[in-house]
């Protein structure tokens, strides 16, 4: 059921194509590595800020590089990827909160953020957010908007055995839809752990939902024991953009049957930046799979 | 069909070229009355007019040349075979010279009064000679005519040539042709002169076809045992044709054997063959049924079942393709002849486990009714009916859910075409077509089978075109030819109208007997365009019709040539071309195409051009050695989207600056026979990325450490690509059959040409994920050397 909402398309050029191509490739091994001169490229800023009820405001400002430079492991990495020293503040409500060059972190799942502030994002739907960045040095201003969408949250999550293999399950998630707002989703996967790779990570919208209900299933591949991490992100149509447009330039780069796409970001400034401003309204459905 | 009846020549507010059609509508009437003219001026002279066949199978020849020798008089057959030639009035005989290269050349006397009919039927010169003929007009009448821009291919001359896989696709011989690239290694894609895959008129026996493609694009749908010859015209259009902007590609499929039962087929690596053909009324009417298939599934059928139950064994899917062409002609009287042909073909591909039972058809179906009529000995007229239909379909099963997802373009089509030679100076072309358009774009139905959760989405559009067309071509002195005419068009899709008119005009002025220079002129329109995801051909790219946000598209070209013929044999043939394209349709970055019924929102149009100073081929046809040489330089770039590269021009994937073909076909002996092709072209461009980010994503998601930044698009450009193939045919005769074993092989000398580059990195684990440590390019190739070996018999 996942594949309904799926990016449609992705069934042909996810699966069928690399099918024929890579398995022709694979037996002849036929891939050799090349040297080769990409285009000019001048490093831009990047924003990574997801507003999330209930936790601090907080963003991780770092630079895009030329697709060749040289990746640094030892502690320069930091310095050379995180933008310091920029004047970081988001405004709402008539208010306006300063975002200060401190590093932290979610332990687990692993995340880093790189400006931090003192307050809380308040779980408000309806509530307008704006960003400002000056970057140091002259390097340009960024600016952002986005709004806080209302929670739509998971009905219910069902699990059923196989009828043909009796040890192996699949879960149906539910949720209802509002047919009167036109609402788009990203929906993650996460078997056993949220750290782990998704098995499902994929964006949706209600655009040709005739049913108020929407589904979206795994295949039967679980086991009894196995706890599934079910989230369903209600997303703007600026994040859904975006992160459309990420999963294309990553897909781009490694399928020849696909299109690539520039990065859609919804932050713009003298500085001339890429990334995401955002709120993260979410709700995740824990369940263990048991007869 | 309400849309058909209904058309009109209102004006739509969006038209302006209302009144400047009027002035072209006058032209063209004062054409058809110059036809008129001629008819009266042409009182006092003879007309020998008839059928030219091959006298082993009854096949129509097209293009054979009939001369009334001494007098200077002479004309080619029509691609019915048809032919008529004026003589003066008089009480000697005259005689007539009938010749075909590779036939033998048959006289016959007539005496020159009033209307003579004589059908001639020409016995092949040399059984093998016949193998390597090039059945195209000979040299000399191809340097003589006023087209340009013309290749003819047969597909004799196609199955001696090396194949991929041993599979012969008279398609991938096409891109062997000056002017013509394939846009990507090992497909049957054709881009004619810096024009979109879309943009050419594919029709087998009329009919469109509207996916030419098995496999994504690997093969071809025409089956080689059914198809009589290919011709494309790469520009200089008759004015007959029209509907697209940079090609027609019009395929003829075999009339079958009016005079003995035969058959033919073949077995190769990846399909086989079977022909059976023959007279139902010898002489009178005849039959041929040609169908191929694929087993590659048959084999990986028997690997899962071997391998089911395995715990750790993942199914491979089914996949196979077949076609299966038929066609009939009856002969009903000596002026009446009726054909119907029929074609129908389909990809399928399956896969089914414990999640998903998926099913991947998608083909043509094309079906064509054809009355040839002979109203008398200057008038002909072909009367044609065809049906077009290209349909995909996915579908999968879920346990308790359903997901059905389709498209589908169906064409109708009247037209008749009148053939009037009113004197061996003028032949004119006249006629008109309508064709009713249906469309299903996108249509998707999902959900639950108990109906709680639903999605559709689709659309459904019509349209009927519209065609009206005359040109003459006069033969203004002994040295100049002049063709002159031209194409009304029309579209509607309620509400949209569109009205055209499209000026045709070619001249050849013999310099000497055998040194030609050659002009054209030509505009095109295209009203129905595939929306295409990537630069390749899928199953799943959309048709679409004209509507009012999207409008027609638009071709002008003029191309300038000379052709010179040596010792009779060789003809070098040197055009230098220009082609201006408006109304070009590529989809916004991003863009979806699937479950979209707002897919106008994800269209931009842009502009276009393509030029080549240097477009040459050199080809000899006669001999024990035989074959081509083709080289073009030309330049390719689109531009002028609001939504793509800011605005900026850009060269498209297909672009390539030079582009080189050998093809050499040695009769060795009788049996034995070796071909050789090579192949250099420029590098194709392609979209690399200039920058990359780490995206960290959220929690649950996964942390990208390499996000590409893809800027101006197509600034890079592959490494040349370049192949070498060999063929080798062997011969040997039974009783009553003939057989050979044709040995191809395919990149002989094992290059590995770029077919995409990819950019990888090495990693090491960290906490926060995997950290890229090295950062390099990846080349993939699709073909190494492949040998195959196919068998093929006729009984």
């Amino acid at each position: 059921m996942t594949i309904i909402l799926a990016r449609y398309e992705n069934s042909v050029l996810n699966y069928i194509l690399p099918f024929v191509v890579v398995a022709f490739i694979t037996a002849c091994n036929l891939s050799k590595e090349v040297d080769i001169n990409l285009p000019e490229y001048d490093s831009q800023p990047v924003v990574e800020c997801y507003l999330e009820p209930g936790k601090p405001f907080r963003l991780l400002l770092t630079r895009s590089y030329g697709f060749f430079d040289p990746f640094g492991l030892d502690s320069s990495f930091f310095q050379n990827v995180l933008f310091q020293d920029a004047v970081v503040t988001i405004s709402y409500d008539g208010q306006t909160d300063t975002l200060y060059n401190n590093f932290s972190f979610d332990a687990s799942p692993l995340k880093i953020f790189n400006y931090t502030g003192l307050n809380f994002v308040p779980a408000t739907p309806g509530v307008n957010y704006t960003l400002n960045i000056t970057l140091p040095d002259n390097g340009g201003n960024i600016t952002g908007s986005t709004i806080m969408l209302p929670l739509i949250p998971i009905d219910s999550a069902v699990v059923e055995f196989s009828p043909d293999i009796d040890t192996l399950a699949r879960v149906l998630t539910y949720l209802t839809d509002d047919p009167a707002t036109h609402n788009y989703y990203r929906r993650l996967l996460n078997y056993n752990s949220l750290d782990s790779v998704p098995e499902q990570d994929f964006l949706a919208d209600d655009r040709i939902l005739t049913s108020t209900k929407l589904a979206f299933g795994t295949g039967y591949e679980l086991s009894v024991g196995d706890t599934i991490y079910n989230t369903v992100c209600h997303i703007t149509k600026d994040y859904y953009d975006y992160y459309e447009s990420v999963q294309l330039a990553i897909f781009g780069n490694i399928n020849p049957f696909a299109q690539p796409s520039p990065i859609k970001s919804n932050v713009r400034g003298s500085a001339n930046p890429l990334g995401i401003f955002t709120c993260l309204v979410y709700d995740r459905a824990t369940t263990v799979v048991q007869k | 069909m309400q849309n058909k009846i209904s058309f009109t020549l209102f004006p739509n507010p969006n038209l302006t070229q209302i009144v400047t059609e009027q002035t072209h509508m006058k032209n063209i009437f004062l054409l058809f009355f110059l036809a008129g003219t001629f008819c009266l001026s042409a009182q006092n002279t003879a007309t020998v007019t008839g059928t030219l066949r091959d006298a082993a199978n009854g096949e129509t020849l097209i293009g054979a040349t009939v001369e009334a020798v001494g007098l200077g008089k002479g004309n080619v057959s029509n691609e019915y075979g048809f032919y008529s030639l004026s003589l003066p009035q008089g009480s000697d005989s005259v005689t007539l010279r009938f010749s075909y290269i590779g036939f033998e050349t048959s006289f016959r006397k007539v005496k020159p009064e009033g209307r003579i009919k004589l059908d001639v039927s020409l016995r092949t010169a040399d059984a093998l000679l016949e193998e390597v003929v090039i059945k195209a007009n000979s040299l000399e009448e191809k340097m003589k005519s006023t087209e340009m821009s013309v290749t003819t291919i047969s597909t004799k001359e196609a199955k001696l040539l090396p194949a991929l896989f041993g599979e012969v696709d008279i398609i991938k011989i096409l891109q062997l042709k000056p002017g013509i690239t394939a846009g990507s290694e090992g497909t049957t894609g054709i881009f004619v002169r810096g024009g979109g895959s879309d943009q050419n008129l594919i029709v087998l026996d009329e009919a469109v076809v509207y996916n030419a493609n098995h496999l994504f694009g690997f093969f071809s749908t025409f089956n080689s045992d059914a198809v009589k010859d290919v011709k494309v015209y790469k520009g200089g259009f008759p004015a007959q044709y029209g509907g697209r902007l940079s090609s027609v590609i019009d395929v003829r499929m075999k009339e079958g054997n009016n005079q003995q039962f035969s058959g033919a087929g073949g077995l190769g690596l990846i399909a086989s063959r079977l022909t059976l053909e023959g007279p139902i009324q010898k002489d009178k009417s005849s039959f041929i049924v040609s169908g191929r298939r694929t087993y590659a599934d048959l084999i990986t059928r028997g690997i899962n079942n071997a391998n089911a139950g395995k715990p750790d064994y993942d199914p491979i899917p089914d996949y196979y393709f077949y076609d299966l062409n038929t066609k009939v002609n009856f002969t009903l009287s000596e002026k009446d002849r009726l054909y119907l042909s029929g074609y129908f073909g389909r990809d399928v591909f399956t896969f089914k486990d414990e999640t998903f039972d998926f099913k991947f058809d998608w083909g043509n179906t094309t079906g064509t009714a054809r009355w040839n009529h002979v109203f008398g000995p200057k008038l002909f007229s072909n009367t044609t009916i065809t049906f077009s239909d290209y349909r995909y379909r996915i579908q999968n099963q879920l346990q308790g859910f359903y997901f059905n997802l389709g498209s589908n373009v169906k064409d109708a089509n009247l037209k008749v075409d009148f053939y009037y030679q009113p004197s061996n100076k003028h032949t004119v072309r006249f006629g008109g077509n309508a064709t009713y358009h249906d469309f299903v774009v996108g249509r998707l139905k999902a959900g639950s089978d108990d109906g709680e959760v639903s999605f559709e989405a689709g659309q459904k559009f019509d349209g009927t075109e519209f065609g009206l067309y005359a040109n003459d071509e006069w033969a203004v002195t002994d040295r100049f030819k002049l063709s002159y005419g031209g194409r009304f068009s029309a579209w509607r899709n309620n509400p949209a109208t569109y009205f055209n008119f499209e000026p045709r005009v070619a001249a050849n002025f013999a310099v000497t007997d055998k040194w030609s220079l050659k002009g054209s002129y030509t505009r095109m329109n295209q009203y129905v365009h595939l929306l295409a995801s990537s630069g390749l051909s899928l199953p799943t790219d959309i048709w679409y019709p004209s509507t009012e946000g999207v409008k027609p598209e638009v071709s002008d070209q003029v191309a300038l040539g000379t052709s010179y013929l040596i010792g009779g044999k060789v003809l070098v043939t040197w055009e230098a071309w220009y082609k201006w394209l408006q109304n070009q349709l590529d989809f916004k970055d991003g863009a979806e195409l699937f479950g979209n019924d707002a897919l106008e929102g994800e269209l931009t149009t842009g502009r276009g051009y393509a030029f080549s100073p240097f477009e040459i081929e050199i080809e000899k046809k006669d001999g024990k050695l035989t074959g081509w040489i083709g080289y073009t330089l030309a330049w390719t770039r689109r531009g002028n989207f609001p939504d793509i590269n800011g605005g900026a021009n850009f060269p498209p994937r297909f672009d390539t600056r030079h582009n080189l073909s050998v093809v050499a076909l040695w009769e060795l002996s009788r049996r034995l026979s070796v071909t050789a092709t090579w192949v250099y072209t420029s590098g194709y461009t392609a979209w690399l990325p200039g920058g990359r980010f780490s995206f960290q994503d959220i929690p649950g998601g996964q942390l990208q450490p390499l996000v590409p930044i893809y800027g101006d698009r197509n600034t890079y450009r592959y490494p040349a690509y370049m192949r070498a193939d060999l063929g080798v045919v062997w011969k040997w005769w039974g009783r009553h059959t003939e057989n050979d074993l044709t040995l191809s092989i395919y990149n002989v000398t094992d290059r590995r040409n770029p077919y995409f580059i990819y950019i990888d990195f090495d990693s090491v684990e960290t906490p926060v994920g995997d950290a890229p440590t090295r950062i390099y390019a990846k080349q993939v190739s699709l073909f190494p050397i492949l040998p195959s070996i196919t068998w093929n018999f006729k009984f």
